[in-house]
């Protein structure tokens, strides 16, 4: 029976256990470390499903939700949190003088920390799909860099107005960036595009228009977006509008 | 200036770290996170219900209720066990089964299991138009027959194992084996963090 309890964790995952069952298998999870495990994937994975189907619900729902929380009361913390620092959080430093460490630190904004909500959900479709359409040079790297197994889609909003669209996939070696609404800046200068892996950033190019692609090295994993004189800068020389891990 | 950026990761923080940080400030009473929450997940949510739930009025109640459910209980997201969009549809997947399971007489469903056999074919046709369906949909014909049926009809269809097994007339031990491989196979053809 032992070994036949490990094989629920699918079912388990699709919620398709009865009630008793269910139960059961809870307590064993608390005791099988392997099963633990193997559910969150298996939990994550059926979350996709759901993404597979999403469909926005009506506008009043909204609003409906919005009032009634505002009449509910929370539940109290289980267990207490640690103050949350912000989960992304960039640093200037200066490295001409290492010992001065003038250090400028800025937030991204919980807004931009809430890329995630758009990279896996249905939500960004409709904006992914915008971008496919203003990016029809590059819709055929676009299709390319969806159909990769490790693609990941991200939306993020822009410090200071309009949003960008993240496609990157590292197995393609690319990621398309898509942008609408931008703040317009004066004509001295420029949107410039970064790349960053642990140690280094380097410049992925100045952003002509509101798409762009741009080739990925290995390590690559956080892209960003700062104003820079035109003709852009060797290194970073302003706050990113835009910073976001790919 | 030779100016160098660089992230401070949060402890703890996955590849996602957006939702499941602003979950953490709802349980704090942050309303203005709880909205960005339900601008991201309120569509996969309501999605997910109606396709389970079927009645689109009663999916609106459902998906409703499951919105204001993860208001009052994001206290209990724990981010170090999971991704905050797990947490919440796999919150409206109870509910939505929930509902199908005490809302139906059993007679009842085994009629409407007849028509369920066609679930995939519906679903592949709704995912076609999404961009992350459209690889779901490619991870799931990567499926077996039988895996692929017992995965979408218990996911979509609500259906307990034990039900699955009836409607493909199959032995319950391998409807849950089925359902195990299966999600593993899709776990490992969309890449999802383990
Ligand atoms: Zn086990």
């Amino acid at each position: 029976m032992i070994d036949e309890i490990h094989t629920l964790s699918g079912a388990y995952a699709l919620n398709a256990l009865p009630l008793g069952e269910r139960e059961a298998f809870e307590g064993h999870l608390t005791r099988c470390e392997s099963c633990d495990i193997e559910v969150r994937g298996l939990c994550e994975t059926a979350a996709r499903l759901a993404l597979a189907v999403a469909e926005p619900p009506p506008a009043a729902m909204k609003s409906r939700v919005l009032a009634q929380i505002s009449q509910v009361r929370q539940e109290p913390p289980v267990v207490p949190h640690p103050p949350m620092e912000e989960p992304v959080r960039a640093t200037v430093r200066d490295n001409v003088r290492p010992f001065s460490r003038r250090r400028q630190r800025f937030t991204v904004g919980i807004a931009a920390v809430a890329t995630a909500a758009a990279a896996v959900l249905g939500v960004v479709a409709v904006e992914a799909r915008q971008a496919r359409d203003t990016a029809e040079l590059q819709g055929r790297t676009l299709a390319g860099l969806l159909a990769a197994p490790d693609a990941v889609v991200k939306k993020v909003p822009v410090t200071g107005g309009g949003t960008a669209v993240l496609v990157s996939s590292h197995a393609s070696g690319r990621v398309l960036f898509a942008s609408s609404n931008l703040p317009p800046i004066a004509p001295t200068r420029t949107y410039q595009m970064w790349l960053m892996d642990s140690g280094e950033i380097r410049s992925a190019g100045l952003l002509s228009g509101e798409t762009a692609v741009v080739a990925l090295a290995r390590g690559d994993d956080r892209f960003g977006l700062t104003v820079e004189p035109a003709g852009g800068s060797d290194q970073p020389t302003t706050t990113p509008v835009l910073l976001t891990r790919i | 200036m030779n100016d160098v950026i660089s992230l401070v990761p949060a402890p703890g923080e996955g590849r996602e770290p957006g939702l499941e940080d602003l979950l953490v400030r709802v349980a704090r009473g942050d309303e203005t996170a709880f909205e960005r929450i339900y601008d991201a997940l309120s569509a996969p949510v309501f999605g997910l219900v109606r396709r389970v739930v079927r009645d689109r009025a009663q999916a609106e109640e459902v998906a409703q209720e499951v919105m204001v459910e993860v208001w009052r209980t994001a206290a209990r997201f724990d981010p170090g066990r999971g991704s905050a969009m797990s947490w919440v549809l796999t919150m409206a997947h109870r509910r939505a089964v929930d509902r199908v399971r005490s809302a139906q007489a059993s007679a009842d469903r085994e009629r409407r299991a007849v028509r369920e056999e066609v679930a995939y074919d519906q679903v592949a046709e709704a995912v076609t138009t999404r961009l992350e369906g459209e690889r779901v949909r490619r991870c799931l014909d990567g499926l077996t027959e039988l895996q692929r049926q017992a995965v979408t009809l218990a996911y979509y269809g609500g259906y307990s194992y034990p039900e699955v097994a009836g409607l493909l007339q199959t032995p319950l031990g391998t409807v849950k084996t089925r359902m195990r491989d299966g999600l593993v196979r899709l776990r490992d053809c969309m890449g999802v963090d383990r």
